[in-house]
């Protein structure tokens, strides 16, 4: 019977949430990618003049603004195989937790001196139980790196809102399932460069957002 | 003659004090010039020890510093490579900085253990410091890990930008005032190892070098030039300060980058030399000075001035004997010079004397001449008046009149020579003046032989005449007449018995030529005929008064001709008068 009333409830929010999407889409302008188009659905983060962007460039879109808390916290992953960080590029929403997962033969050292995260894993093996794991409760961007493996770099966009997307190479994205209202979209492209327009979304609407 | 001898000793020493002086002034000038070497070289000398010292002190404190810079580099290296310290520089977590680069510069630091490690102490690091990126520095979050410095000596440390290559600079410690430190601090750029770029730069602090000085014996003291200030721990502030002054000046008049100069410290000359020390760099600019005594040099070339001094003095010495015995040697004919100068002095003056003297006799004689002539001549006159009247009387012997007669004969001689001295005299006392006209004197000639002939005395002599008529002289006719009696009567009184007198005369141009001889005694070679008042040497019946020949002769002089002996010999005695021929008419008639 609770688990009737549940469906009911449910069922019954279903209409009025569909009814309620709003969806944004468009083109992030990235920066020329130098290197040669990536076969693989693989990138890394690359550092140029102090400035973490991932290669081939991406973006990360996001809609900024207060949104409830969620009940439980996600987890999520970022592996270490082959001496890099998959994914090298990690949004999330505060709150989450990310294992740290070591798939190399080798010890790792995770630590990260970025402000909105300090955490040090110090040195661990393949086998470590329970997967060494950090809960990322401050928005901001957290460099990964390695102690060990110096050139290792990985990044997490630590983000307040529950609505985020990666671009596609060419820069493309769709952000759908979203509420009605003023927003600010935001495409974070490197660790500098954040670009925001104010958006009005609504019902049942599908906004293009194009960033230069 | 005594103060001749002075003057004349007087003379050699002035030219002895003349040759000493010449020869101290060539000596002395030797000296000096040999002192102006002997300086030259051994301050050269000395600066140039020193200067090789000063090198090898600072190529020892290259070496170290070398040392220092490829560990430092090492270890700038590793931190480089270093993910925390990438990360506390990237990622905005300078406060981790310090931390995440403890460990890797435990060993850089002076700690604990590092006390054990004597024999490399100047390679451990009293201090070290991160540049942020604009090349501040990092303030390190625990001072007691990386060195305590005072806030103004780091803020020192700080560069206008990230450098590119490593820096050397000199800071100095405020951390007491009355003991500065000076620290060479190296700055060593990070670079990332992923972009290349400088992202920091470590700044380590090293104990000032301390140069041993080994070699330069005692008193050599070095010390750090810094922005205008030294630090020169073994000299007193004040001599600091005068000193640091003095570089200062040295340092803005030349650009060159190490040179030496000699200075003044503590009253004593020292040679200062300076050298860069961080060239290039972009701390400010620091000096190495090094400060030597010269005291050795100083004391060389004291001995050596006194070596030269004593050799010159010695030399001097010898020259002085040298120029005596030289003074002496060359004074010998200089005061033969003199003594013989003064010997002909004395001569001339005797000389002269006795000129004067004669000249005073002849005066005198000449005035007595005239005196005597005219004292003589009027009792001559009353004696003659007295014979005549006698001789005119009547009544006495025959025999009486002949020796009135003869007395008569005898004043009239008198008168004759009387009238000759008195015509000398006048002719010495130079009052005879002649009255010039022509005269024909082979009238004369022929009248005084024609009276040659009326003589009562006159001997048998045969009388020769070689003279054309009309032969005229330029003359007053009365002495030219005396002139030619004189001669007839010498040419009669010294003839002999049955002799011959010739007269012969003739003309050239300027000259009436009158040529007597006469037979008879010759006379003597030698024997002046000419002299007044002479007396032949050899006894003869015949003689004169000696006037006569002497009064012809001065009278043909006086007309301006001559009278001499030709010839006197074999019987034949010839006497030659010329007299001047009067213009135009010798030739007449």
């Amino acid at each position: 019977m609770r688990r009737l009333a549940g469906f009911n409830i449910a069922v019954a929010l279903l209409p009025i949430s569909v009814l309620a999407q709003a969806t944004v889409e468009g083109r992030v302008g990235l920066p020329k990618s130098h290197s040669a188009p990536v076969v693989a659905k693989r990138y890394e983060i690359v550092t140029r003049g102090n400035v973490l962007s991932t290669q081939p460039p991406l973006a990360v879109v996001y809609l900024d603004g207060s949104f409830p808390k969620p009940s439980s916290n996600p987890t999520k992953q970022i592996a270490q195989k082959d001496l890099t960080f998959i994914p090298a590029l990690l949004p999330v929403r505060v709150g989450t937790k990310v294992e740290f997962p070591n798939l190399d033969d080798t010890f790792h050292s995770i630590f990260s001196y970025s402000p909105a995260k300090r955490f040090d894993l110090g040195r661990y093996r393949p086998e470590e139980r329970p997967i060494p794991a950090q809960i990322f409760d401050k928005p901001g961007l957290v460099t990964l790196r390695c102690d060990i493996h110096e050139h290792m770099r990985g990044l997490i966009l630590v983000l307040n809102t529950p609505y985020f997307l990666m671009t596609d190479t060419n820069g493309h994205f769709r952000l759908d399932g979203l509420l009605a209202g003023h927003y600010t979209l935001k495409a974070w492209i490197d660790s500098r460069t954040t670009r925001e327009k104010p958006v009005e979304l609504k019902s049942g609407q599908t906004l293009h957002v194009d960033f230069p | 003659m005594s103060s001749a001898i002075q003057a004349r000793d007087k003379g050699v020493a002035s030219f002895r004090t003349r040759l000493f002086t010449a020869m101290m002034v060539i000596i002395a000038t030797l000296t000096a010039f040999g002192l102006y070497l002997a300086q030259r070289k051994v301050t050269a000398d000395a600066e140039r020890n020193l200067q090789q010292i000063f090198q090898a002190e600072l190529s020892s404190l290259h070496k170290l510093e070398e040392l220092r810079h490829v560990a430092l580099a090492d270890r700038c290296n590793a931190l480089a490579l270093k993910p925390r310290i990438h990360a506390a520089l990237e990622d905005n977590a300078l406060d981790l900085l310090y931390p995440s680069a403890k460990d890797e510069l435990r060993d850089l630091m002076e700690g604990g253990e590092a006390s054990s490690d004597q024999a490399t102490p100047s390679l451990h690091a009293k201090f070290y410091r991160f540049l942020d990126g604009a090349g501040a520095v990092l303030s390190p979050p625990n001072p007691k890990d990386v060195g305590e410095l005072d806030p103004r000596t780091e803020a020192e440390l700080g560069l206008q930008k990230l450098p590119e290559a490593q820096q050397i600079g000199y800071i100095q410690e405020n951390s007491d005032a009355a003991d500065e430190i000076v620290d060479q601090v190296v700055a060593v750029p990070i670079f990332s190892t992923e972009t290349g770029d400088v992202i920091s730069a470590l700044i380590v602090g090293f104990r000032p070098i301390e140069l041993t000085g080994k070699g330069a014996g005692a008193g050599m003291k070095n010390g750090i030039w810094i922005n205008g200030q030294l630090y020169l721990p073994l000299l007193s502030k004040s001599a600091q300060a005068a000193l640091g002054r003095e570089i200062a000046k040295a340092l803005s008049n030349s650009a060159s980058a190490q040179n030496n100069f000699t200075v003044t410290v503590n009253a004593a000359p020292h040679l200062l030399f300076y050298k860069r020390l961080n060239p290039d760099s972009l701390f400010p600019p620091a000096y190495e000075i090094c400060v030597y005594p010269l005291a050795s040099a100083m004391a060389q070339l004291h001995r050596i001035r006194w070596q030269i001094g004593g050799a010159g003095a010695l030399l001097l010495l010898g020259g002085f004997v040298g120029s005596h015995l030289v003074a002496l040697r060359f004074s010998a004919p200089v005061r033969k010079l003199a003594l013989d100068s003064e010997e002909n002095r004395a001569q001339r003056k005797r000389a002269e004397a006795a000129l004067a003297s004669t000249a005073e006799e002849l005066r005198r004689s000449t005035r007595y001449s005239a005196d005597a002539s005219h004292q003589l001549k009027s009792p001559v006159t009353v004696l003659r008046a007295g014979l005549e009247s006698l001789l005119a009387r009547e009544g006495f012997k025959p025999e009486v009149y002949e020796e009135l007669s003869a007395l008569l004969h005898q004043t009239h001689r008198l008168s004759g020579v009387i009238d000759d001295l008195l015509l000398l005299s006048r002719m010495d006392a130079g009052h005879l003046e002649l009255e010039s006209q022509q005269v024909n004197l082979s009238q004369i000639i022929e009248e005084w032989l024609d009276d040659l002939g009326a003589l009562p005395d006159s001997p048998d002599v045969k009388i020769e005449r070689e003279f054309p008529a009309g032969l005229f002289v330029a003359g007053e006719k009365r002495y030219t007449s005396l002139v030619v009696q004189n001669l007839l009567e010498n040419a009669r009184k010294y003839n002999r018995p049955g002799g011959r007198i010739r007269v012969s005369a003739h003309s050239n141009v300027r000259d009436v030529v009158l040529t007597i001889g006469n037979t008879g005694r010759t006379i003597p070679p030698g024997e002046n005929i000419f002299e007044r008042f002479h007396h032949s040497s050899t006894p003869s019946a015949a003689s004169g008064h000696g006037i006569g020949l002497n009064l012809a002769r001065e009278l043909a002089r006086l007309h301006g001709g001559d009278l001499c002996l030709v010839r006197s010999e074999n019987d034949w005695t010839e006497i030659e008068v010329r007299l001047p021929a009067a213009n135009g008419v010798s030739t007449v008639a």
